[in-house]
């Protein structure tokens, strides 16, 4: 099992740090390129979600990320101290709505939940945990 | 994410290079809806032969884009997604309310006016 960790303050220009630790947890795992854009996606979505909904009050500080493999599982969990807030409470996107009628916005958790096979939320300690697994098959 | 104009006979092509992330995506609409200004009810083609990766906030700039075209009645298209862009615009259903199309050539053809 290989783990990998980062903290970022919960702020959205810190998200380029999160791109290249998905990218550098990658290129040292040897994992194929065209595997990670699901991964970044994952963490984009979810890491905006917490900066977007979860510094209600502004008491969130940090992000924390932890990428793990585990046989042919990818595990990516996103933590942070904010507030209570469940991202899969957020109302899903209605994607047969016209350009007129369609709101912009919904879709962040929508992407994750197609990107992954796992999501699952939990609150504990204090933190809010979404994790994210998506198992590889070759 | 760098974003360049070319400019045409019947409007213009924007072309993102890298990634149409949410930092990306918070000034996209602006270079958009300036090129629909200036193609002046014509066409606008997003070019995305060089576009890495895009996020629901990349979705939302094209709305927001697509939106704005239909206001002044310009033709809006994409053309040359990458297939990992493709599936992300498909997933969303974004392919239902954006036209997309493989190449220059026929998004070109696509946003000519008919022939009376």
């Amino acid at each position: 099992m290989t783990e990998a960790r980062t903290v970022v303050a919960a702020d959205a220009g810190q998200l380029a740090v999160l791109t290249a630790f998905v990218q550098e947890f990658w290129r040292t795992q040897g994992l194929p390129q065209q595997a990670a854009l699901p991964f970044e996606l994952a963490l984009e979505e979810a890491f905006i979600n917490v900066v977007t909904h979860g510094t209600a009050d502004a008491t969130t500080a940090v992000v924390a990320v932890v990428l793990r493999r585990a046989g042919a599982d990818l595990t990516l969990v996103v933590a942070d101290d904010g507030p209570a807030f469940d991202p899969l409470t957020l109302p899903p996107p209605d994607l047969s709505a016209s350009v007129e009628a369609r709101p912009v916005g919904g879709l962040g958790v929508y992407l994750i939940r197609q990107m992954m096979d796992a999501v699952s939320y939990r609150r504990v300690d204090g933190r809010n945990e979404l994790t994210m697994v998506k198992r590889f098959t070759g | 994410m760098k974003i360049r104009v070319e400019t045409l006979d019947r409007g213009a092509v924007v072309i993102p290079e890298g990634r149409l992330d949410f930092g990306a995506a918070a000034g996209f609409p602006a270079e958009l809806e300036r090129a629909i200004a200036q193609a002046g009810g014509a066409a606008v083609l997003v070019d995305c032969a060089a576009l890495d990766y895009v996020s629901s906030a990349g979705l939302r700039a094209l709305l927001v884009a697509v939106k704005a075209a239909q206001r002044v009645r310009c033709s809006f298209a994409l053309y040359a997604l990458r297939p990992a862009v493709r599936e992300v615009f498909d997933l969303s259903g974004f392919g239902k309310i954006i036209a997309v199309f493989p190449d220059r050539a026929t998004a070109l053809g696509a946003a000519a006016p008919t022939p009376p």
